[in-house]
């Protein structure tokens, strides 16, 4: 069969997958923003004991490769705790915990980019930390963030594939199945690549946009 | 109100100790002038009397607070009080010129919108930058940032108010528009306490001037006195250089 067969034969099946892959990767990055935001604020605190625990998190997730996490939190911690967890929240976990900490580090140096005078100027008027962090210091250091972010939504959705290892029926998984029963690799491949790609250059000239639009003093004109 | 008393106060950072022993008092709409050469202390002295240097010892009291001692609440609580106004400027980018002097007024719950904005223009009005009002920070002069600024620490309605070096980071041509404000301010009885390299705003305005050189007060009088007839050696020689 050539490629446009492919694609309407199993066009449903295709975007079942497609949907899935979109759905963990929003659940995970919200659950990886909060956990990001928490971590990064911990990561510039000036209490010592905040700044380890966050060092500790985020040094973990980048010490060990995703797949490693993946099986780790899929079979390990069920194991050990004699508990059964579905592949998707598996999934899920794992991904947010792994988008986490690589945010944590985004927001850590977002916070650390603004120059140190403006939190002084926030304190000098009697704010206090968190009114001066959340109201002065983050509007500013998310705009800075605004490309390390993005870059970070588009490695999430890819790293979503891996997650089909556990067995979550996402795109990538989605491809495999298909192709054990028509064994067209090519062709498939081709397919499920080009879904990928498409949706990502969606995502990036969504986030250009929002890019452009977060310039200081251009959100009247 | 606006008296600030500083006593014994010892400023170390790490192995380096800035402050050695500064015994200073402000009497009310006084104006303080700062002089000494660069690395004397005079800014951490500044910073440690709104307590954005912690002091290593000694006290700092403003009317009647002492700040050295105080818990987290109780330093914002104070520094509501006492404005500063700093070399860099640092307005906020991401807000508007009057968003810049109404956050803190509406932030701290002590003004609705309403109100914070209102006075805000006539803060504006104040520093001559009405017509500014709803440009973004990095749209003005530098010497248009400083008055703003200013106005946003007057916008705190403090009792005292700090100034870092307020012109050493403007081109010379804005230096007047700033000293002016200032000026003003201290004819309406503001308590200033100003760290400055402007030798003729410290003359012209103080009603003493500071002298500190290797953290410690060297030598303080009216300026006729400290800059017609120094006594300390020291004084003299800082004098030669820049004057």
């Amino acid at each position: 069969m050539s490629i446009p067969e492919l694609v309407v034969q199993n066009w449903s099946r295709l975007l079942a997958g497609l949907a899935m892959t979109v759905e963990l990767t929003i659940i995970s990055l919200i659950i990886a923003g909060m956990l990001g935001l928490l971590f990064g604020l911990l990561s510039v605190s000036k209490k010592k004991s905040l700044r380890a625990i966050a060092l500790v998190y985020v040094d973990i997730v980048r010490g060990t490769p995703l797949l490693v996490q993946a099986f780790f939190i899929y079979f390990g911690i069920p194991a050990a705790l004699g508990i059964r967890l579905d592949a998707n929240t598996a999934g899920i976990i794992t991904l947010s915990l792994n988008a986490g900490g690589y945010l944590a580090e985004i927001f850590r140096g977002g916070i650390e980019s603004i120059n140190k005078g403006q939190m002084e100027a926030a304190r000098s008027l009697g704010l206090p930390y968190s009114l001066a962090m959340t109201k002065v210091i983050l509007p500013q250091a998310v705009r800075t963030m605004t490309p390390a972010l993005i870059n970070q939504c588009i490695i999430t959705l890819k790293d979503t594939s891996i997650l089909s290892i556990i067995g979550i029926q996402e795109l990538t998984q989605t491809g495999r199945l298909i192709i054990a029963n028509n064994y067209q690799a090519f062709e498939m491949w081709t397919i499920v690549a080009v879904m990928y790609f498409v949706i990502i250059m969606i995502l990036t000239k969504i986030s250009k946009r929002i890019e452009r639009k977060m310039s200081y003093g251009k959100s009247e004109n | 109100m606006g008296k600030v008393k500083i006593k014994n106060l010892k400023k170390s950072f790490g192995e380096l100790e800035v402050l050695k022993d500064i015994n200073l008092e402000v009497r009310e709409r006084e104006v303080i002038c700062i002089i000494g050469p660069s690395g004397s202390g005079k800014s951490t002295l500044l910073r440690c009397i709104n307590a954005l240097e912690v002091a290593t010892s000694g006290m700092v009291e403003v009317d009647g607070n002492d700040i050295t001692g105080a818990t987290d609440k109780d330093i914002n609580k104070y520094r509501q009080n006492i404005g500063m106004v700093f070399q860099q400027f640092n307005l906020f980018p991401h807000m508007t010129v009057l968003e810049n002097i109404s956050f803190a007024p509406v932030t701290l719950k002590l003004k609705t919108k309403q109100e914070a904005n209102e006075k805000a223009l006539k803060l504006l009005r104040r520093v001559d930058l009405e017509e500014k009002a709803n440009v973004y920070p990095e749209q003005l002069s530098g010497g248009q940032q400083q008055r703003v600024a200013i106005a946003r620490a007057l916008a705190m309605d403090p009792d005292v108010m700090l100034f870092d070096e307020p012109t050493s980071a403007l081109d010379p041509e804005m230096v007047g528009e700033v000293l002016n404000v200032m000026k003003k301010l201290a004819k309406e009885g503001m308590t200033m306490i100003v760290v400055t390299h402007e030798m003729g705003f410290a003359r012209e305005v103080a009603d003493r001037v500071i002298f500190i050189d290797d953290g410690f007060i060297v030598e303080e009088g009216p300026p006729q006195e400290l800059f017609g007839a120094p006594k300390n050696e020291r004084t003299i020689n800082f004098l030669n250089m820049v004057l």
